[in-house]
């Protein structure tokens, strides 16, 4: 079983993302035998054209309302048995906390745009947060080209006009593409109706090779010690690197030392474990040991109570406002310090100097914690260098990155 | 593999941390539930510091039943059964009420009174997005209200490992999904490595197996001749029928598993 490559299709509202997926999925040959059976007599009942989107829309209020609520993910495998994980996000404004959901998932990202309707606002957002999470691999698609005729001209504009706005907040997209989604046109096969068109089509487009590096240094956050016949068990996920029994591993933030005695894993004892399993260490002292806590070497990451970082807002947040940080198996009481930028998310202009954060702002922050947290660069997607913040609600209210 | 397990024991992990003697597993014995004791198992070195609750219809296959007492006492596993004996009294029944009663009453009515009777407040849960395009919608911790509910408009945020696991209204519990990424090839590939058991109605007899196992009311076997696990994994590549194809209450009507699921069901 291999890790597929999984993409997050964004854009904004009606851009064609369900219908780009679930159109793919028709052509792949991956759908089972009645999907589009049972999908043509629901459409029929509502009094619509067969409706590739309901596919991923599978919500009776998404179908009546046309639109999509929450996110979903589908698998799709083609004739020659490659393999990708679609993942479908909302377009909605309102929604966004739902394509943020789906957007953390993604190895790399479609980006949908209406040909009629150009670069709207909510596209530069989606864009500027598919890029601050830290996705690197972006494909362009202008759908409905259909509606504009297959008009090449229309596509030309539509493509130097995105670019411009790439090339300001530094995406450089793999491909740009045009496509009719609806009818199939560009996807598996160069569509005889843009002749003028001698690029990729999708499915070329989307045979990426992904290299998820999580670091040679070995990072293990607690997640909970058990007692099994008298002795404590440090359980966690290794998510970088790899240990062996006998060496010696240092205790953030607590800066202790401590030697490997043994490693579990399921019912066995073994002599080395790598990320990413799931495993249990015994050490020589696991005194004061508990979740939240880091185990690394040899290199360290930093422990501090005041961190520097990039965040997106989901909600509106004040400074000095009660909250906590969360990364990993941590989880701190702390407060935002001090707000040196703040921009909203589809503009790329600064504003002046601010105590409150607005919903769908990015700011660059300094965060005071109440304890030393351990945190690292956010390097290819480490997971020590991104973190969330929670009111007192206990909900999200801003994504971050270490920077 | 390797990614596919870790995932989900961390999952596992985290639900165990978090509500300790209020979590329980369900287990049908089916494929998928089978693979989440095994990595509960997995997770706490060889214990299941949890109890496993089945909901029993009554209707089930004798084959689950003597599944569950075989692997119930090797593994040591704390069973519970969750059955709806009045609604049983009163005769509901696929053809006496209809399939939607019945799941709803011997189903969801019945992990219900488990609920309360255990003073549960999650429960691990083996659902997978590619089973049906609802589940597909779920997130890893998703809450039900004290009246079942599960509010899919307003799901909350799930970001990396970041899952929201709270909930402070009282009677309110959280379904916990760790096999939510598994596909079905997935899921027998990992059997496989893994040798774990499972039920025989899996297999081909009479050139015909089920590919998905619940009340043998409702349930209808494939055609296959798929009669080992590399075959069942032969088959499963090649195939273009749907996994639950078999399972009535998947398409009674429209939106019926939407239905089913607001109400509370798995």
């Amino acid at each position: 079983m291999q890790n597929c490559l999984k993409i997050v299709v964004a854009g904004d509202v009606d851009a064609g993302k369900s219908t780009l997926i679930g159109r793919f999925l028709y052509d792949s040959g991956s759908l089972p035998d009645g999907a589009i059976g049972n999908i043509e007599e629901s459409c029929r009942k509502i009094g619509n054209d067969l409706e590739f989107a309901y596919l991923l829309d599978s919500l009776e209020e998404e179908r009546e309302k046309q639109l999509t609520i929450d996110t979903t993910q589908v698998f799709c495998r083609d004739k020659k048995g490659r393999e990708w994980v679609f993942i479908d996000v909302p377009g909605h404004r309102e929604l966004l906390k739902n394509m943020l959901v789906g957007s953390t998932c993604a190895d790399a990202a479609v980006l949908v745009i209406d040909a009629q309707r150009s670069l709207t606002e909510q596209t530069k957002r989606h864009l500027q947060i598919l890029k601050f999470l830290g996705i690197r691999r972006f494909i362009i698609v202008i759908n409905k080209m259909d509606i504009a005729g297959y008009n090449e001209r229309i596509f030309l504009e539509e493509r130097k006009r995105i670019s411009d706005f790439l090339h300001r907040i530094d995406i450089k997209p793999e491909y740009c593409i045009p496509v009719a989604a609806k009818h199939g046109d560009n996807l598996f096969a160069n569509s005889r109706r843009m002749s003028w068109y001698k690029g990729k089509t999708l499915i070329e487009a989307l045979i990426i090779n992904c290299h998820k590096h999580g670091g040679r240094n070995f990072r293990m956050p607690v997640q909970d010690v058990y007692k099994l016949n008298g002795k404590d068990i440090i359980a966690g996920r290794v998510i970088a690197g790899r240990i062996k029994s006998g060496e010696r591993v240092v205790v953030l933030p607590s800066n202790k030392e401590a030697r490997v005695k043994q490693i579990m894993v399921f019912k066995q004892n073994v002599p080395a474990a790598g990320s990413p399993e799931n495993i249990g260490l015994i050490l020589d002292n696991s005194g004061g040991l508990a979740r939240g806590m880091i185990l690394a070497k040899p290199k360290l990451p930093d422990a501090q109570s005041r961190v520097s970082a990039r965040i997106f807002c989901v909600h509106p947040l004040k400074i000095n406002e009660n909250l906590r940080f969360k990364s990993t198996t941590q989880d701190v009481a702390a407060h935002i310090g001090q707000i040196d930028t703040a921009w909203d998310s589809a503009d790329l202009e600064a504003r002046p100097k601010t105590d409150l954060l607005r919903e769908l702002e990015l700011a660059e922050v300094v965060i005071a914690a109440k304890h030393p947290v351990v945190t690292e660069k956010f390097e290819g997607l480490n997971s020590l260098g991104r973190f969330v913040l929670e009111n007192e609600k206990r909900e999200i209210c801003a994504v971050g990155i270490i920077s | 593999m390797g990614e596919l397990e870790s995932k989900s024991i961390y999952i596992i992990r985290e639900a165990y941390w978090e509500y300790k003697e209020k979590l329980a597993i369900l287990w049908s014995m089916g494929k998928d539930s089978t693979v989440l004791v095994h990595l509960v198992r997995k997770a706490f070195f060889g214990q299941v510091p949890v109890p496993v609750i089945h909901i029993d219809t009554g209707f089930k296959f004798k084959q689950i039943y003597e599944f569950r007492g075989k692997y119930a006492k090797l593994w040591d596993l704390d069973l519970k059964i969750a059955r709806n004996d009045t609604a049983l009294k009163n005769g509901i029944s696929p053809v006496n009420g209809g399939r939607f009663a019945c799941c709803t009453q011997l189903k969801t009515a019945a992990l219900k009174q488990a609920i309360h009777e255990h003073r549960l407040r999650a429960l691990l849960v083996a659902i997978r997005r590619d089973e049906h395009a609802i589940r597909a919608k779920e997130r890893y911790f998703s809450v039900r209200d004290k009246g079942f509910k599960w509010d899919y408009q307003n799901q909350p945020m799930e970001l990396w490992t970041e899952h929201h696991k709270t909930n402070s209204e009282r009677g309110a519990h959280f379904r916990i999904h760790p096999l939510l990424h598994w596909r079905e090839i997935d899921i027998w590939e990992y059997i496989k490595q893994e040798r774990l058991p499972v039920i025989e109605l899996y297999f081909s007899r009479q050139k015909a197996r089920y590919r998905s196992i619940g009340c043998q009311c409702c349930c209808q076997p494939v055609a296959s001749t798929a009669n080992t696990i590399d075959k069942i994994i032969r088959e499963i590549r090649g195939t273009n029928i749907a996994e639950r194809s078999g399972r009535s209450q998947d398409k009674e009507r429209e939106y019926m598993m939407q239905k089913l699921r607001s109400l509370g069901y798995m």
